[in-house]
């Protein structure tokens, strides 16, 4: 089982200190609700946990990880997958979009053709195979994205947000994918400033508050009573 | 238009068109020394943008604005300053290569690399930082990352090719002092334009000017038409 583990970290922009913990770890078939206001790092936790980004102090480190050739130092990348809340799609057809993993993918080039045709149903891409990405929908765009991570089966998922903008149609067909990657064993970190269907998988709940992360059982009355804080927090500032 | 003019162009398309060995011997002269010195340059240039944009180090700054500086530096200047490293007594002097088509090479690509990495260094800096991410959070190599990211600014890049090789085939002050205009082996459409116009053989100069004018019509058509193609971006 793969495992990934901050030791020790201190993250800063400039000078100004954005958080500081000892120990936070993410392991397949974990889902994990992350909390925060807006600008409080829930991004940039992301980003540590799938290698796109270094701290300014502590260590990151991978356990159970396949070996990684010479060239590829980062372990992290290609296998803890980081999806933006607004993702990007490159320049090029839906079909491009969802066919540029295949080469990346440790499955076999059977399955890959599989997953892909079975992502393209559960996300309903097929008549939007041809059109060009850059002119989708957010919602569809959104559905494109999870897709594609979807295809490569990661073992790892961090998902900034995945549900903003979407109509009730997008919002179901991405819980159908992500319910099914749970299932697949995928570990998960989820942001979402407030609960929804996606947040109901999680069984842990980190919270960023006052430079802290703070890990609790999502079940706990003080996860609950923070998430109730949030979303009254969230209505009002709406 | 007078009846002169018409003759002129009349003239000049005989030649063109009659494969005139003169003409076409300054025409591929200019071509493969362009081609030759943009090929040279490409690779390096565009790592260099590359490296510009998105590496941090100190003196970005000042290596930055000292690049679009020697972009700005008027070709005769730079073309004094290859004289200077390839004259018997310079620094390359050894190589023998003044007043050959080696020496234009090296004089062209010292005004092409500027432009390409000047160009270059702006469309990196414009790419959206998510490209990058999205390509090597899902599993993409560094190398198959840039590979991505010259695919997403193939229009400004090709921009940037375009403008450098407009600039090194037009050029008259670098080929006229490194090459010497030397007929049949240096001589390339602009100094053969300034020449001939001097001597007053109009048609010829019209002949390579229209070569010059139909290259540029191509060039620019074929840049629209990807640029047409390539729709605002919604992020």
């Amino acid at each position: 089982m793969v495992k990934v583990t901050a030791n020790n970290i201190e993250m800063r922009f400039g000078s100004r200190l954005l958080y500081r913990f000892d120990s936070l770890s993410i392991a397949q078939q974990q889902t994990v609700h992350l909390q925060g206001d807006n600008g409080s790092g829930k991004t940039t936790l992301m980003k540590l946990f799938a290698g796109l980004q270094t701290p300014t102090s502590g260590r990151i480190q991978a356990h159970g990880f396949s070996s990684s050739p010479w060239w590829r130092r980062n372990p992290l990348l290609g296998k803890a997958v980081y999806l933006h809340q607004h993702p990007y799609l490159f320049d090029g057809s839906v079909a491009y979009n969802l066919n540029y993993v295949q080469p990346f993918c440790e499955l076999s080039t059977q399955e890959i053709r599989q997953r892909t045709s079975s992502a393209i149903e559960m996300a309903q891409l097929g008549p939007l195979m041809q059109q060009q990405a850059a002119s989708l929908s957010g919602g569809e765009r959104q559905r494109l994205a999870i897709a594609r991570a979807w295809v490569m089966r990661p073992k790892l998922l961090m998902l900034d947000e995945p549900t903003s903008n979407m109509d009730i149609l997008s919002q179901q067909l991405v819980l159908t994918m992500i319910s099914d990657l749970k299932t697949q064993g995928t570990g998960m970190l989820i942001s979402s400033h407030q609960s929804c269907s996606l947040t109901s998988l999680c069984e842990q709940s980190w919270q960023i508050e006052q430079q802290q992360i703070m890990a609790t059982d999502a079940a706990s009355p003080i996860a609950r009573l923070n998430q109730h804080k949030r979303e009254l927090h969230y209505v009002t500032a709406n | 238009m007078s009846e002169g003019w018409l003759a002129l162009i009349q003239q000049a398309l005989s030649l063109l068109f009659s494969l005139d060995p003169d003409v076409w011997a300054i025409v591929s002269v200019s071509f493969s020394v362009s081609f030759a010195a943009l090929a040279f340059t490409l690779l390096p240039s565009l790592i260099l943008g590359f490296l510009l944009a998105f590496v941090p180090f100190p003196g970005r700054w000042f290596a930055t604005n000292l690049i679009q500086t020697i972009q700005s530096i008027p070709t005769v200047v730079i073309g004094l300053l290859v004289y200077l490293l390839l004259t018997r007594m310079g620094p390359l002097g050894d190589l023998r290569w003044l007043f050959t088509q080696p020496g234009m090479i090296l004089g062209q690509m010292m005004i092409c690399a500027p432009v390409l990495i000047a160009m270059s260094q702006a469309a990196f800096t414009s790419v959206d930082k998510r490209a990058w991410e999205t390509s090597r959070t899902l599993g993409a190599s560094w190398l198959r990352s840039v590979w991505q990211i010259c695919r997403e600014l193939k229009v400004p890049l090709l921009m940037a090719i375009v403008a450098a090789f407009s600039r090194i085939l037009t050029e008259v002050g670098c080929s006229m002092m490194v090459g010497g205009n030397i007929a049949g082996v240096t001589r390339n459409i602009p100094t053969a334009i300034a020449l001939e116009t001097s001597k007053g053989d109009f048609a010829q100069a019209i002949a390579l000017g229209l070569v010059l004018l139909i290259l540029s019509l191509v060039l620019n058509f074929t840049l629209g038409t990807l640029r047409g193609k390539a729709e605002p971006r919604s992020h």
